[in-house]
């Protein structure tokens, strides 16, 4: 035998590159999409919010690290689940995790398009974003806009990549998030340097001054951190690629803590360069492309090459949002795939194509509700992931508590300092959240709540009809199994 | 489908065959009271362990002794084994129990578990082809890492009714012989549902052979 220090011979992914696998999943839309969305409801204090954002992750990522030490499945937070949930608990949360890695997809593909747009224009390839008219389909005759069609190619194309092929993740994806961090550390640089430059758009403190919006004050950090918090998903997929970490027990851990920790430090420093040059009002009126439009501000023009430093921070949203949606178009059909081959979902979703040796129909269906998602406006697909994330990472919480509880005896090689306060806090943070950001899309985006009570009712009566349909086949053959217990989920593709 | 589990005693016989059940795509919860034990076990990545007293009822049930599929006792000790797969049996109706023997035993036990393995034997076994040299050979001391395995192909297994030619199995596979086990398969041969074929596999892909041809 080949030893009995590793599993896999192929393990192979250090420390750091489990570490960039959470930077570069959560370093991807959620800054360059979402920062102008979060100044246009609570002004400067956006700060504020990605900076109590991190707070809340961490509680939630100091669960991950415990159960991702001490059940050794490469499922992620469904895995952790169905090792103690019952089995509508279970499928539950794998049906909520599901919807919001496909919502992100849907919400990243969004972001793409303006920041693509946007890019081309800046070569003068396209009128600015705005002025962009309608793509006319050819066979419908009808106008789409540019944007829609765009997030849809860029959906459609990466999963097509997915679906023919196991690509190669992790050590690229090493090197594109250096690129990415490479990249928002020279807008943090020349934001900075433009201080004191005089200009419209140079770095003043005074543009956090008032620090939150009149009228609403301080409570509308609550609505833009639940809308944000998205931008911190991603550490969690770290959990979803362990067997391939040298060292898991110690390094998943440790990889958790250390991308959370560098992924607040970049969101911070981008934020308050942001701010402080372009100022909330015109961030918030930016939109999407905010991040895109504070570089145009002040990066130096008359490069070689690129020519406009503006482009550079453009390339970056457009690189960043079209990798994280690559992250989870993968995340996504892995959820369903792991619930198929736990017998919770049909079971052709959990079974590896017998050509491409993919898990194929669970991404051409991920793929369809990304594909139907991208015609939503970029906040619903922000509120509605955000919800999701916040609801499962409550489940997430409980399961560790219930371990806890129920098998004290379990080796658990990294454990939750101050226990239980840390799951307890992370419970009620993150339903504090859920319940504000309800209230939220009660007031403003009621389409959004609709659509999330739709699938969580579909998941119900989806849930029901498997059960009549799996009891009938029972009867019927009399011989297949169809144990379906809360026992964890051996989700591995390779 | 995966199958859930436990195996009793984590030391060498029970690590060993917890690494090829992880390999198989099994869910392996291992019980086991060493430290040093569990540290290893963690390290290799393979199975949830639950650190205590195998013998002892609570324990069982956290392993989720009620919802496993089969548990297997492998600890040093004969009466132990028996001991904790008719625990097993009390606790939960219908599980596969397997004991670990260190001795013959001549279907004494089999009235109590579902199956008696003596590994000491199976090692003796492999000794003394290694030592009469090369001539006769039994199976297992023949293949070294390579996996040789009969799979059955159920309706509705991704392979299922496709000719080899069509499915791409991933390197280090070899598909031997299959349906009666006379002939040896041609890349045109169709994989029967229900039929039963020996494939020879590398141990890296065996999780990813067995989604293709068991689903």
């Amino acid at each position: 035998m080949s030893g009995h220090d590793q599993r896999e011979p192929e393990a192979e992914l250090g420390l750091l590159d489990a570490t960039m696998i959470g930077m570069g999943a959560m370093i991807g839309a959620g800054i360059f999409v979402l920062t102008g969305l979060a100044a246009d409801i609570s002004g400067p204090a956006a700060l504020l919010v990605f900076m109590l954002n991190g707070v809340v992750t961490a509680f939630t990522g100091l669960s991950y690290a415990e159960l991702a030490s001490a059940i050794p499945k490469s499922g992620g937070g469904y895995a952790f689940v169905r090792e103690i949930f019952d089995d509508f608990g279970s499928f539950i949360m794998g049906w909520m995790l599901w919807f919001a890695y496909m919502i992100a997809g849907a919400l990243y593909a969004l972001g793409f398009a303006p920041n693509f747009l946007e890019l081309l224009h800046v070569y003068g390839v396209v009128a600015p974003p705005d002025q962009v008219g309608a793509v006319i389909l050819p066979l419908l005759g009808v106008g789409v806009p540019a944007k829609f069609v765009l997030a849809f190619v860029a959906v459609a194309g990466l999963v097509a990549l997915n679906a023919a092929s196991t690509a190669a993740s992790g050590s690229a994806e090493t090197v594109f998030t250096i690129i990415k961090v490479s990249i928002l550390v020279a807008f943090v640089a020349f934001g900075f340097l433009s201080a004191g430059g005089g200009g419209e758009t140079s770095f003043t403190f005074q543009n956090f001054d008032p620090l939150f919006p009149e009228g609403s004050g301080a409570f509308s950090i609550l609505p833009a951190m639940g809308l944000t918090f998205i931008a911190f998903e991603g550490y969690d997929l770290i959990t979803t690629v362990t067997e391939e970490v040298e060292n898991p027990r110690e390094n998943i851990p440790k990889a958790i803590f250390a991308s959370l920790a560098a992924t607040v430090v970049v969101y911070l420093l981008v934020v308050t360069v942001a701010i402080g040059t372009l100022g909330a009002e015109e961030l918030a009126a930016a939109g999407e492309a905010g991040i895109a439009a504070a570089a145009t501000s002040f990066m130096p023009t008359g490069l070689p090459v690129i020519q406009n430093g503006g482009a550079l921070i453009v390339f970056g949203a457009v690189f960043s949002t079209i990798t994280a949606l690559n992250a989870v178009v993968i995340a996504s059909s892995r959820v369903a795939f792991s619930m198929g081959r736990e017998g919770q979902l049909l079971q052709s979703i959990g079974q590896i194509h017998h050509r491409f040796g993919t898990p194929f129909v669970a991404v051409l269906l991920s793929a369809v509700v990304m594909l139907g998602s991208v015609v939503l406006p970029t906040q619903s697909a922000g509120n509605m992931s955000s919800l999701f994330f916040l609801l499962s990472f409550i489940i997430v919480n409980v399961a560790v508590i219930r371990l806890r509880r129920e098998r004290p005896n379990m080796n658990r090689p990294y454990k939750i300092p101050y226990y239980p306060i840390p799951p307890i806090l992370a419970i009620a943070l993150n339903g504090i959240l859920a319940v504000v950001l309800i209230g939220f899309l009660i007031q403003t985006d009621m389409l959004a709540l609709l659509l999330s009570a739709g699938w969580l009712a579909a998941g119900v009566v989806m849930y029901v009809l498997l059960n009549k349909y799996r009891a009938r086949a029972t009867t019927g053959e009399g011989t297949e199994s169809t144990t379906d217990q809360p026992a964890a989920g051996g989700a591995e593709e390779d | 489908m995966t199958r859930d589990i436990i195996i009793a005693g984590g030391g060498r016989i029970g690590f060993q065959a917890a690494e090829l059940l992880a390999a198989r795509d099994e869910n392996v919860t291992i019980i086991e009271e060493d430290k040093d034990r569990i540290t290893e076990i963690a390290d290799a990545w393979i199975a949830t362990v639950i650190q205590a007293d195998a013998s002892d009822p609570d324990i069982l049930e956290q392993a989720g002794i009620k919802y496993v599929d089969t548990i297997a006792a492998l600890t040093e000790l004969t009466g132990l084994n028996l001991a904790v797969c008719l625990l097993a049996t009390q606790l939960a109706d219908g599980i596969r129990t397997v004991a670990r023997v260190d001795r013959e035993t001549d279907g004494a036990y089999d009235r109590f578990v579902d199956a008696v393995v003596y590994p000491e034997e199976a090692g003796a076994r492999v000794v003394a082809n290694q030592t009469t040299g090369r001539e006769v050979q039994t199976l297992a001391a023949v293949t070294g890492n390579i996996e040789i395995l009969e799979i059955r192909v159920p309706k509705g297994a991704p392979a299922a009714g496709r000719t080899l030619a069509e499915v791409s199995f991933p390197a280090g596979t070899l598909v031997i012989s299959g349906e009666d086990g006379s002939q040896i398969l041609k890349p045109e041969t169709t994989l029967t549902p229900g039929s039963q074929y020996v494939v020879a596999v590398e141990p890296d892909v065996v999780d990813e052979v067995l989604q293709l041809m068991h689903g």
